[in-house]
């Protein structure tokens, strides 16, 4: 299909459209500099278009930060039922990096025993995307997901008026939005300023001194790097890397009870890797004690473990990590100070 | 995309998904024995009849409802009867709280998980079986399905190391296979004790009295991580190459299924890659040992 263009009037009316269907989350700003987060739309002229980045990523309404697994009655012969819960969405104002996010979770919810609680949301779930605003701390090029050709239904980008919106279309669903609204053609200009615009969008960016296809080979040099140590001094320990991570999704489990103690509920909340008892087993023992080995961990799951497991990295390159982290742990600098320090083995990539 | 339920996620083709991946199942505590003042051994049955269906050395999450879930493993093979045995020991809340079940209560399972030994693999071979503490549990539903088809296998040896005569699990079981001709069965204590006139010292001061065939054996090791390495080395002096030497480690599988996140040993789920792995699959994750 040609591409179209559209006005920001009518993203408005189509957000309309869709919030008379059902539930539409956008971006919305929120107090403070720079700070914007996924909220339930009730305004068309609420939903944020040009930003950076949200607080905390669009993976939370696939996976929520708790969600209830199981409902019980206790009694002689206890009763319990799992709880599967979804609703049709549409996910509006999803970045690149956001839209990559989702599918790495996508496959670690599908490997081997396929979690429906997280699969039937996605599979509910409508998307459009848009082009994002880049600060100092993105890294998405770097990452290869300064573009995506799917996990979207539409994808926006500004044109320089910031009037109107080029509108790629990723699926039928996309197709079935766009009817009613009004819609023009995309000029030879357009198409071609579509590239101009991401070649800005990536020159504007820090970049990784590796190509991230070799991340996987090259931390296979950096186990016993003191570039860790040096790192993990300054770390608080307090998870924050983790809860905003938009491939991050590792979670505990809990039982909680209701007042008569007669029901109760399993839920599943977000957990991370760089809490101390994270590893911790019931005797006591805790296979990542300190924090260079929890801030290492956390990094080779990102950059080589889930990469070898599944086959793409699980760091979109959105920079939230570092953006809240209160003593700046800065993947770019934590990876590029490691390749400085243990070069490439000579025979890498990049 | 449309609304209705699809098994496929933006065109990716995934493995249908499960509704009842967490859901346990029910089955009914038949027979307590205690074993030790810290562990109670559990046999259970499936209340829908259905046997598990485990294989020795896998786990099952099992939980009290309003309590929560913990990992446990095998503690026996699974036979005609459609019973298993769970061995545990009381060390927080779910475990405190199945100290307190009485025959009769009925408590959730979910699985079984993990890889289980490896019993095709274990055939023709001499089989060293090493158990520390606890170690011993998953050891005997695997000693159990060796013992059951034991002309499959050569020699077996099973050691067993313990702190204490009273921390000394399935009494009756060791002196059974104490008594058969078939296998030599060695124990030993930490430190000496006035109601012990047994061997006495750590595990690894076994050793020098073993004559092994190292190219036939198969070493299967459980205990606490600390026995681990210095296991490990004595096989290894032995001449067990480390592909022969068996291990099954823990970590606190939450949710069994490879999502949460809380087994990984370097880039391996224990729950899914493990829980039993040889030694060469290990040796240079620095997490495993």
């Amino acid at each position: 299909m040609t591409l179209q263009v559209i006005s920001v009037a009518e993203i408005r009316g189509l957000l309309a459209q869709l919030m008379e269907q059902g539930r539409v989350v956008a971006p919305h700003k929120r107090p403070g500099d720079r700070q914007w987060a996924f909220e339930d739309l009730t305004d068309p002229a609420d939903a944020v278009l040009q930003y950076t980045t949200t607080i905390i990523p669009a993976k939370k309404y696939a996976f929520p930060p708790k969600e209830t697994l199981l409902r019980y009655e206790l009694g002689q012969a206890p009763s319990v039922t799992a709880v599967v819960d979804s609703e049709p969405l549409v996910l509006f104002g999803v970045h690149t990096c956001d839209l990559y996010g989702l599918t790495a979770l996508d496959t670690a919810f599908a490997d081997h025993f396929a979690d429906a609680n997280y699969l039937e949301k996605r599979a509910k779930m409508r998307i459009i995307g848009i082009e994002c605003v880049p600060d100092e701390w993105c890294f998405c090029a770097s990452m290869g997901t300064a573009t995506i050709d799917s996990g979207y239904e539409l994808f926006l980008t500004p044109l320089p008026d910031e009037e109107h919106y080029i509108v790629e279309v990723g699926s039928d669903a996309g197709d079935e939005m766009l009817k009613g609204i009004a819609s023009r053609e995309a000029t030879a200009g357009e198409v071609s300023y579509l590239k101009t615009h991401l070649n800005r969008k990536i020159t504007q960016e820090r970049h990784l001194d590796s190509d991230y296809t070799a991340l996987p080979l090259l931390f296979t040099g950096f186990a016993e790097s003191p570039v860790w140590e040096k790192w993990a001094e300054k770390c608080y320990g307090c998870g924050t890397c983790n809860l905003t991570c938009p491939t991050c999704f590792c979670w505990d489990v809990l039982d909680e009870m209701g007042l008569a103690l007669t029901t109760g509920e399993r839920r599943r909340e977000w957990d991370g890797c760089m809490l101390e008892g994270f590893a911790r087993v019931a005797t006591g023992e805790n296979f990542r004690e300190n924090r260079t080995e929890r801030l290492r961990h956390r990094f080779f799951r990102k950059y080589a473990y889930l990469f070898t497991r599944y086959g793409k990295p699980y760091c979109c390159g959105c920079g939230r990590c570092v953006r809240q982290c209160l003593v700046k742990i800065d993947p770019v600098g934590v990876i590029n100070e490691l390749i400085a320090a243990h070069g490439k083995g000579g025979a890498l990539i990049g | 995309m449309a609304d209705q339920l699809s098994t496929t996620v933006h065109g990716e083709a995934q493995h249908p998904p499960q509704r009842d991946l967490y859901l346990p199942r029910r089955a009914d505590i038949l027979e307590i024995v205690e074993e030790t003042p810290q562990e109670r051994l559990l046999r259970l049955k499936m209340a829908d009849g259905v046997p598990l269906g485990h294989k020795p050395g896998q786990f099952v999450q099992v939980c009290c409802f309003g309590i929560g879930e913990a990992p446990i493993s095998m503690a026996s093979a699974a036979d005609a009867s459609g019973t298993f045995d769970l061995c545990v020991r009381r060390v927080g809340n779910v475990t405190g709280a199945l100290h307190k079940t009485v025959v009769g209560d009925t408590v959730g399972i979910r699985g079984p998980y993990g890889n289980g030994f490896p019993l095709e693999t274990l055939a023709d071979r001499d089989l060293l079986i090493i158990g520390g503490g606890i170690g011993l549990v998953p050891l005997r539903g695997l000693i159990q399905a060796i013992l059951a088809q034991r002309e499959l296998y050569r020699k077996v040896t099973i050691l067993y190391g313990f702190k204490r005569p009273e921390e000394m699990l399935f009494r009756d079981e060791l002196a059974a296979w104490g008594a058969r001709e078939d296998v030599d069965l060695r124990l030993t204590i930490d430190r000496a004790h006035p109601d012990w006139s047994g061997h006495v010292g750590v595990i690894t001061t076994l050793f020098p009295d073993l004559a092994l065939d190292a190219a036939m054996t198969k070493a299967i090791v459980v205990g606490p991580p600390i026995m681990y390495q210095f296991v490990i080395t004595e096989c290894r002096l032995k001449g067990i190459a480390d592909e022969n030497i068996l291990l099954s480690l823990e970590r606190h599988m939450k949710c069994g299924v490879g999502k949460c996140g809380h087994c990984q040993i370097n880039g391996k789920y224990c729950c899914l890659d493990g829980p039993v792995f040889s030694f060469s699959e290990l040796k240079y994750l620095w997490e495993a040992i």
